[in-house]
């Protein structure tokens, strides 16, 4: 008998994990995929656009708040964990992961520059970033500021780092100091193995982990790089290799930072790695590559989770169960071609907006994003119908939950800690009543 | 007024209006008769109905029962298509099958009839059929095989162009027709519009044919003869993101709504539905029509609907209703084809209107409509388009699903992959874009196929927009809006149809674009106008051209 079974390896699914192992719990990590860090950008989101953008993502969460509830459709997560969870989620991952990993402050959101050049808002980011980053507040201006000179340098070989496009964008972009950058692009050719053209940012990363090919690389970016410019970087300087990065700045001499690509995204790779390791090491049982299939219940509980490990089913007793598999881009949540919503394992009910899940304007929201489960405030999943809970030991967490637009809110990881927390609360404390029993 | 002192900027024989298969069909024949040929097409070549069908090139089979002499006619241009268009033509194979849906009663004179029309066709066993697809419903009753093939409409109508080029036609896309002039009761020019240089050109010429398919009603209104009723007859498609069948599949029933499964490049291509639609311009997707075509689907292939559908859009046939059409005249016209010669209708010598017909026959309504204007000129002139392969097929075998993998091999340590789902390379995005270089990207996906695989333009997107920068085709602002628009135009396809493993898909690239790149905060407009709208204004003020570019996946 394990005490919870928590399913997905994302960053609600670890981080919970480890809260739970913590509180003296045995867990068991149950995941098919490799976790949705690898998908995003690496930098942890509480609220970036409401959809003004956000300066201060708590002070400002009870006005986006009122607003979601005046839109009508299931509860934003937000309203279902309230905010000190947010800080709390935040928090606990910053110790996970130190400073060498995440730095930044849950309070105020800094806007970073994308792959096509676009000024993004997030909490917390990677040391590798913080060049990069220009304030929202015009009083304390960031590290880029009216008037910085940045080099965008593209690898001929990486094709998802557009130099040119990213660098005429941010030049072409009003800063919240009322200035602009000054940019320009250059080109450097690095291949990641061999003479090979096509190299993913991954390889790139792998190549970079070496420190003689960390020479290297700084060699070939000094001769395009001027002297007090900052320089933009795709995010592939080192994955496993905590030096890389410190390391390249200190041979190039220069303000440097690094942009987040598309998928595989180095940047969530490296809190994946970190997390993890840690939860290994804490002893959180994982068992990688393995579905989900079913559950047991009795009565109104869950008592054990049924997973297709090699050749056999693998039964898993347990006292909870925590959800945490991600929404429609993991497969979790599913439209069918009937257009019937549903959560295509336990068939557990789904929330949904009212009114057509789809509709036909590009530049418009998709309600069906916000369609998934309904959870109390212990996260125990509900029937909408009833609003009564479908298992009182099933819990559920991060993507799959009803009510956001993690996308077009930049809230998916404050989502993912807040819930994370409040799951782990509930769970530790039912645990801790039953050893009492 | 014209006035016929004015300097034109050009002087030809014809002016051909459309660049669909028909229109470009009929300025090759004309060139390559050395006749001097403008052809004026409003969007891009193959953007209406040609660029919006299932791909089928037929073998004649479909109209064995219901048009014997049609059958003939697909079964002969088949063959020349086949050799003239090469690198366009993949000779799949059809069958037509009777599912357990299907009476008997239609397959019973099936062969009889094929015979007669002299359309090539044989009766196999079931287990033979389902041997050949194996996807293939268990219960179909009897199959029947045909030599129906595969065509990319725009690959064959670019080919046609590249020929009528090298015969010394000017063919003119993104030119907008304004007006036809007459003189006398003759045509003697037309006035058109450069619409991505914004600019008018006025053209003498002594014939215009009307090859505007759907619109020829509202061409024809320009010379002054009104009423000429082109009913839209709208149908939708649906492609999956696989072969699920690597031969035509056609229903061995008297033609009817999703009657058919055609495999074309990387997907299978369920059609069609037949609407009657108020506006070309403005062609729906219902829902209700894409839940029959699933339908459709599972008849033919059981475990369709669990299959991925990746794209949709809405063609529209040109019914022709006018009674006074030369409609007895069928010995000099194609059938299914509609000719109005303006000058019995309605005293005006010079223009021909033609609409209908078949993508398998346009190169024989060419002919047909060219022979009849040289009598009209006096002159004999023979075709010879049947003869000669059109540039892009001279030394090609035909098409194969698995072209772009060989060349992939040929080129990976020296050339980007920059769509992986249509394995186009950087170095073809780069050549086309140097020689079209005021071409959209949806210019370029109709001819390189970018964007319209299983992720939709999730990932190539953003680097075809980078490249559009670093080839210095334009800035990085106005990179990002046709980035956008870009995927606006692959929404109007998407959204009627997403469902299953692409809604994973569109989470995806949703994430992508709206959560790690930010698109909707870049520069430029969050939700661009369409830069080159086409059709009257919409009702709500919006710019048109919308709905209408809903096209081939």
């Amino acid at each position: 008998m394990r005490d919870v079974v928590v399913v997905g390896a994302g960053l609600t699914g670890l981080v919970a994990s480890i809260r739970l192992r913590r509180a003296g719990l045995e867990v068991t990590l149950v995941h098919q995929g490799i976790g949705g860090l690898q998908l995003g950008q690496g930098t942890i989101d509480v609220l970036g656009y409401r959809p003004e953008r956000v300066a201060r993502p708590l002070d400002e969460l009870a006005d986006f708040l009122a607003a979601q509830e005046r839109q009508g459709g299931p509860s934003h997560p937000y309203a279902v964990t309230g905010p000190e969870a947010i800080t709390e989620g935040v928090g606990f991952l910053s110790q996970l992961v130190g400073p060498q990993l995440l730095v930044g402050d849950v309070h105020t959101n800094v806007a970073l520059p994308t792959a096509i050049g676009a000024l993004r808002p997030t909490s917390l980011y990677q040391p590798s970033m913080a060049d990069g980053l220009v304030s929202l507040d015009p009083a304390e201006p960031g590290a880029l500021h009216a008037g910085c000179r940045v080099v965008v340098v593209g690898i001929d070989e990486l094709k998802d780092f557009p130099a040119q496009l990213i660098a005429g964008n941010l030049a072409a972009t009003d800063l919240p100091d009322g200035g602009r950058l000054s940019t320009r692009a250059a080109q450097v050719s690095f291949p990641a193995r061999g003479s090979e053209v096509d190299s993913t940012g991954l390889n790139i990363a792998r190549a970079l982990d070496d420190p003689a090919r960390r020479s290297e690389f700084a060699r070939v970016l000094s001769a395009v790089v001027e002297p007090g410019e900052t320089v933009a970087l795709p995010a592939v300087l080192g994955i496993e290799d905590a030096r890389a990065f410190p390391e390249l700045r200190a041979q190039l001499g220069t303000a440097l930072f690094e942009i987040p690509l598309p998928p595989p995204g180095v940047p969530g790779m490296r809190i994946n790695e970190k997390l993890t390791r840690i939860a290994r090491a804490e002893r959180v049982e994982i068992i990688s590559g393995s579905a989900l299939t079913g559950i047991t219940a009795e009565a109104d509980r869950v008592s054990e989770v049924i997973v297709a490990t090699s050749g056999h089913d693998t039964h898993i007793p347990a006292r909870a169960v925590l959800l945490a598999p991600g929404g429609f881009e993991s497969g979790a949540l599913r439209l069918d071609s009937y257009q019937q919503l549903s959560e295509p394992i336990l068939d557990l009910p789904v929330a949904r907006p009212s009114g057509e899940l789809i509709n036909d304007s590009w530049a418009r929201e998709q309600p069906l994003f916000r369609a998934g489960l309904a959870t109390d405030t212990d996260m125990v999943v509900l029937d909408p119908r009833t609003g009564g809970p479908v298992h009182r030991n099933l819990h559920a967490a991060g993507g799959i939950l009803a009510g956001a637009q993690r996308w077009d809110e930049k809230s998916g990881e404050g989502i993912a800690l807040a819930s994370a927390m409040r799951a782990c609360e509930a769970i530790v404390a039912r645990c801790e009543e039953k050893d009492h029993d | 007024m014209y006035q016929g002192v004015t300097m034109a900027d050009f002087s030809v024989d014809v002016v051909v209006v459309g660049g669909g298969a028909t229109g470009v069909g009929v300025a090759r024949d004309a060139a390559m008769r050395g006749l001097d040929v403008v052809l004026l097409e409003r969007a891009d070549l193959a953007q209406g109905t040609t660029g919006r069908y299932h791909g089928l090139l037929h073998s004649g089979g479909r109209y064995v029962v219901s048009d014997p002499e049609s059958a003939r006619e697909c079964a002969q241009e088949n063959a020349i298509v086949t050799r003239i268009h090469a690198d366009a033509v993949e000779q799949t194979g059809g069958l037509f099958v009777v599912t357990p849906e299907d009476s008997e009663d239609y397959a019973d004179g099936f062969l009889a009839a094929a015979h007669a029309a002299t359309v090539p066709a044989e009766e196999i066993s079931v287990s033979q059929a389902l041997a050949r697809e194996p996807r293939l419903n268990p219960g179909i009753k009897r199959a029947f095989a045909v030599f129906d093939g595969t065509v990319d409409g725009w690959q064959m109508v670019w080919g046609a162009a590249e020929s009528a080029r090298e015969h010394g036609a000017t063919i003119l896309s993104y030119h907008r027709l304004t007006r036809i002039h007459r003189e006398n009761g003759r045509v003697v020019g037309v006035s058109c519009h450069d619409v991505k240089n914004d600019r008018e050109l006025s053209i003498d010429c002594r014939f215009v044919i009307n090859a505007a398919g759907a619109w020829a009603g509202q061409v024809a209104a320009m010379a002054g003869c009104h009423d000429v009723q082109v009913v839209p007859g709208r149908g939708i498609m649906i492609a999956m993101n696989h072969r699920l069948v690597n031969t035509v599949v056609n229903r061995c029933i008297r033609p009817a709504d999703g009657d058919i499964l055609v495999p074309v490049h990387t997907v299978s291509i369920i059609g069609t539905t037949d609407v009657k639609a108020p506006d070309p311009d403005r062609l729906a997707i219902p829902r209700a029509e894409v839940q029959q075509m699933l339908d459709a689907g599972e008849a033919l292939v059981p475990g369709f609907r669990e299959a991925r559908a990746v794209h949709a859009w809405s063609g529209a046939r040109p019914l022709v209703k006018d009674t006074r059409v030369a409609a007895g005249d069928t010995r000099h016209m194609s059938r299914g084809m509609a000719v109005i010669d303006h000058r019995e209708r309605d005293g005006l010598a010079g223009l021909f209107s033609i609409s209908g017909g078949k993508l398998t026959t346009y190169r024989l309504m060419a002919q047909r409509i060219v022979d009849e204007m040289c009598a009209q000129m006096g002159e004999q002139r023979a075709c010879t388009t049947a003869d000669e392969a059109v540039p892009a097929a001279v030394g090609s075998p035909t098409y194969r699903v698995t072209h772009r993998l060989a060349e992939r091999e040929q080129a990976w340590q020296r050339d980007q992959i920059v769509c992986e789902c249509e394995l186009m390379s950087r170095s073809a995005f780069v050549d086309l874009l140097a020689a079209e270089p005021l071409a959209t990207l949806d210019d370029l996906r109709r001819r390189l196929r970018i964007g319209m695989g299983p992720c939709q333009g999730g990932f190539c997107s953003t680097r075809a927009a980078g490249l559009l920068c670093s080839q210095g085709q334009t800035d990085a602002p106005t990179a990002t809006i046709e980035l956008r628009e870009f995927l606006k135009h692959r929404w109007i396809g998407l959204w009627p149809i997403l469902a299953g493993a692409q809604v994973r898909q569109n989470a995806l690239d949703e994430w992508i674009a709206r959560g790690t790149l930010d698109i909707d905060h870049a520069p430029g407009q969050a939700d661009p106008p369409e830069r080159f709208p086409i059709g009257a204004p919409r009702h709500d003020g919006q710019p048109a051209g919308s709905e209408q570019k809903a096209e081939v996946a």
